[in-house]
């Protein structure tokens, strides 16, 4: 294929991404009025929950939130007072829209080294399970290529299709995901071992060091950004050792960087701590011993800032608040839970002045739950998504 | 000295405690602020009264015998012990599947280990007890079996009871390396094992008339040799008895394998099949119409689909996992899954019982998440809690010892500081057949 082919491509998948965006059914055709919702409990989340609160939503913005607010004239209300209003979830890691049931297709597994892909020209805003993880409560998502390249692709940070035109990619090139986990390591291709795999990032980030401007090499050019800090680094790695290694690099070429996976990371969260390096922790569905579910509670507990993921379709959109609420029934201190689904995770995707908590100025990006968010018996009632109601369960 | 002092002291600790563990026929009283019997409503501040490892008495009159050691569970939630119908605990996964497709005569309990140390975890969650039954490699995998949590040093000693059904499959997408397998076979397969245990049947009936035309015909010779005897005795020398001997028809040779599906189709053991796509268990709703057996429905992932038709036949299912999430890698017979299916079958009447159907064995400690997660799904929240003890032990047919709080039931109890269902409840203490084998500390 020529370059100008590829560049058309790309052209048609964003007319097709921006398309599909725009014929989404707005079902309220909320967006452009003034939105009051009354609910039972309204979890802000960077303040504490306010008992029978208001959200006042305006083009698609927040403008308003608190027990005793005027109501703007005109405004359109919905009266929800048993229900519990909180900000959109985000899904700190997952491959939605990307491959049908495997992850064949988000591996590059003939060539180790890829930051010059881009995971977006993946990404079908139409396959089946983007459109039906409007009704999981997870709004925003950070779409992120596979396990099996040290050094992966180009994430990126999209809103579930639905909203409105300024929906859609948050950015397209959030980070570079790196994968210091055993399955990085192949047999018909370099890395076969541990330390061939941390000797390949070496050499890589050591090249990507010295590349001149003008030259053509795609990968260096992306690699120096992120030697140079302007771009993150997401490296997946699951072990002690696989994280050790991880601090390893960060140290060494003063990476911007975050830990995905993490599962033994409380052997040694204070050294990520120390760092002020946050974590998406794994799905804590995948875990099922007693030792490996506590484990998040005392990462959080030594000062870690950590975010949840579903690496959907492994574990379902759906479950990333099922995974919070695992997390802290063995531990995780309750509001933790809740800023690991929300705020932390904005935080650390470098979205938190638009998205994450309910608070005026934010996207109108928010969920309406029957009960209270850590409960699982509370089911997902309504969507909204720029202030455009995106869901809504069907009526008995 | 102090050395002898100290093993006097280990010495008599150890004789105390094997002491305490032997006294399981201490009676236990607990006041309980909720009851929540499963069967009969709630019990608002009553005593369930624990004799001989059974439940002697429950309800707000109970007086409280001498003697009887009191629980406090005043402000606590008491629920029957419970059950994990999908679970993989005291088994390995990938020791339960047999190369021969058809081999129900396999039985789970010969591949179970008494010891395995996920289940202090799974205990302490208020699971009492567990289904497990063989993988769905095969066609016919063999026979399951209910098992207690309350630990022991054999097979023998946790089993609640054995054969509560042959675990069958139709329609899973993965490869078997013995036979072909494929969606087409798998029906027909298992029907002509049926089939063929019919004539098998037969067969058998038809030796035992002979053999009873023989054992008859044998003892009215034996009786005509006597007479000739005493002929014989008068001068009669023609004897008779030893012309037309009858002959010994030929003995069938047994084969365990349709023994076992004898059974089956006799009604004494239930057939649970799994199956996902719908095509799927229609065929195993036709299987239990020709050969009018007991079915039982397993997985039945899309059954929401079909949810009339499974109502209608009176077909009891296994609902699980309730999320594909409890998965290691969902096949693709899962493509269709929905978190409401336990919820749909249950609104049209269906008997539903929850499943974790987790990636190993500590999984099974999810089953109230699971539940709570049915209802979150729409499944009414007595309907879920009833899903996760009594339905189940009604469908494997242990009802009579365990699934809820009811006099002359095992005292199987668990004791939760909050209701079953919410997230952060926590199990205070379990009982099994009237022994505290958990207390939180």
């Amino acid at each position: 294929m020529s370059g100008s082919d590829a560049v058309t491509e790309r052209k048609l998948l964003l007319t097709i991404l921006s398309l599909s965006l725009c014929a989404a059914p707005v079902m309220a055709g909320a967006g452009q009025q003034t939105l009051v919702i009354k609910a039972g409990k309204v979890w802000p989340i960077t303040g504490s929950a306010i008992t029978n609160g208001l959200v006042v939503i305006e083009n698609g913005k927040i403008t308003a939130v608190g027990a005793n607010l005027a109501i703007p004239e005109g405004a359109k209300i919905l009266e929800m007072p048993d229900k519990h209003i909180m900000p959109g979830l985000i899904d700190g890691h997952c491959h939605l829209g990307l491959s049908l049931d495997v992850f064949a297709e988000i591996e590059e597994t003939v060539s180790a080294v890829t930051p010059d892909m881009q995971i977006l020209d993946a990404f079908n805003p139409l396959a089946a399970d983007v459109t039906k993880a409007l009704r999981s409560g997870v709004t925003t998502v950070l779409l992120a290529p596979g396990y099996k390249n040290p050094i992966a692709a180009q994430m990126a940070v999209v809103k579930l299709p639905g909203g409105k035109k300024d929906a859609g990619v948050i950015n397209r090139s959030a980070g570079v995901k790196f994968s210091l986990g055993n399955e990085a390591l192949m047999s018909d291709r370099r890395p076969t071992s541990r330390p061939g795999l941390i000797a390949q990032v070496r050499e890589e980030l050591n090249k990507a060091g010295q590349y001149q401007e003008g030259k053509f090499d795609p990968r260096a050019e992306i690699l120096k950004r992120a030697i140079q800090g302007q771009l993150p680094v997401h490296i997946y790695c699951n072990a002690v050792d696989e994280i050790l290694a991880a601090i390893i690099i960060i140290d060494e070429y003063k990476l911007k960087a975050v830990i995905v996976g993490a599962r033994e990371a409380d052997e040694i969260a204070e050294m990520l701590a120390e760092r002020n390096i946050p974590l998406i922790y794994m799905p804590t569905l995948l875990l099922s011993n007693d030792k490996d579910l506590k484990r998040v509670g005392r990462i959080a507990a030594a000062g870690v800032k950590v975010a949840f993921a579903s690496y959907a379709p492994r574990t379902n959109l759906s479950d990333l608040r099922t995974s919070a609420i695992i997390a802290a029934k063995y531990g995780l201190a309750p509001e933790l839970a809740l800023k690991g689904l929300t705020i932390n995770a904005a935080e650390i995707l470098g979205i938190a002045q638009r998205l994450g908590s309910i608070e005026p100025g934010k996207d109108a990006d928010l969920v309406i739950l029957s009960g209270d968010p850590l409960e699982l018996t509370s089911g997902v009632e309504m969507v909204i998504i720029n202030g455009d109601i995106v869901y809504q369960k069907e009526q008995k | 000295m102090v050395s002898c002092k100290h093993i006097f002291i280990l010495l008599s600790l150890f004789l105390l405690s094997t002491v305490t563990a032997g006294s399981a026929a201490e009676n236990i009283a607990i006041r309980a602020g909720n009851i929540l019997t499963i069967s009969g409503g709630v019990i608002e501040n009553g005593i369930i009264l624990v004799e001989d490892g059974k439940i002697k008495a429950l309800g707000q009159e109970v007086v409280v015998p001498d003697g009887a050691r009191v629980i406090d569970a005043k402000d606590k939630y008491v629920v029957p012990g419970l059950v994990d119908a999908q679970s993989r605990l005291y088994v390995i996964d990938g020791e339960l599947n047999e190369s021969r497709a058809v081999a129900p005569e396999l039985d789970i309990l010969d591949a179970v280990d008494p010891f395995i140390k996920e289940r202090q975890e799974v205990l302490a969650q208020g699971v009492t007890a567990v289904c497990v039954a063989p993988g769905n490699r095969g066609l016919l995998g063999g026979l399951g079996a209910i098992l207690k949590l309350s630990g022991g040093k054999t097979a023998k000693d946790i089993v609640l009871r054995t054969n509560v059904a042959v675990k069958g499959a139709i329609g899973i997408s993965r490869s078997n390396q013995s036979s072909s397998l494929t969606r087409l076979e798998n029906y027909s397969s298992i029907r002509e094992a049926l089939l063929e245990t019919q004539t098998y049947m037969q067969q058998k009936r038809k030796y035992d008339q002979e053999l009873a035309e023989y054992e008859k015909k044998k003892a009215e010779k034996k009786e005509q040799a006597k007479t000739d005897d005493q002929q014989a005795d008068k001068g009669d020398t023609t004897s008779r008895a030893a012309k037309d001997k009858p002959t010994r028809p030929a003995k069938p040779r047994t084969n365990p394998t349709y023994e076992i599906l004898a059974r089956v189709l006799g009604k004494e053991i239930p057939l649970q099949i799994e199956a996902h796509r719908v095509d799927d268990i229609l065929n195993a709703l036709r299987l239990a119409d020709e050969f009018d057996l007991r079915l039982i429905l397993d997985k039945c992932t899309e059954g929401y689909k079909v949810a009339d038709q499974i109502a209608r036949r009176k077909v009891p299912v296994i609902a699980g996992p309730i999320s594909t999430s409890f998965l290691d890698t969902p096949a693709l017979e899962y493509r269709n899954h929905d978190t409401r299916n336990a919820a749909i079958l249950s609104k049209k009447g269906v008997k539903v019982a929850l499943g974790v159907a987790g990636r190993d064995g500590a999984s099974s400690k999810f089953i109230a998440l699971a539940a709570a997660m049915a209802v979150a799904n729409g499944m009414d929240r007595h309907a879920a809690l009833r899903a996760i003890t009594l339905t189940p032990a009604e469908i494997f047919g242990v009802a009579d010892r365990i699934g809820s709080l009811e006099v002359g039931k095992d005292a199987d109890v668990v004791i939760f500081n909050r209701h079953p269902l919410d997230a952060f409840s926590q199990v205070e203490m379990v009982l099994i057949e009237g022994k505290i084998v958990y207390e939180r500390k």
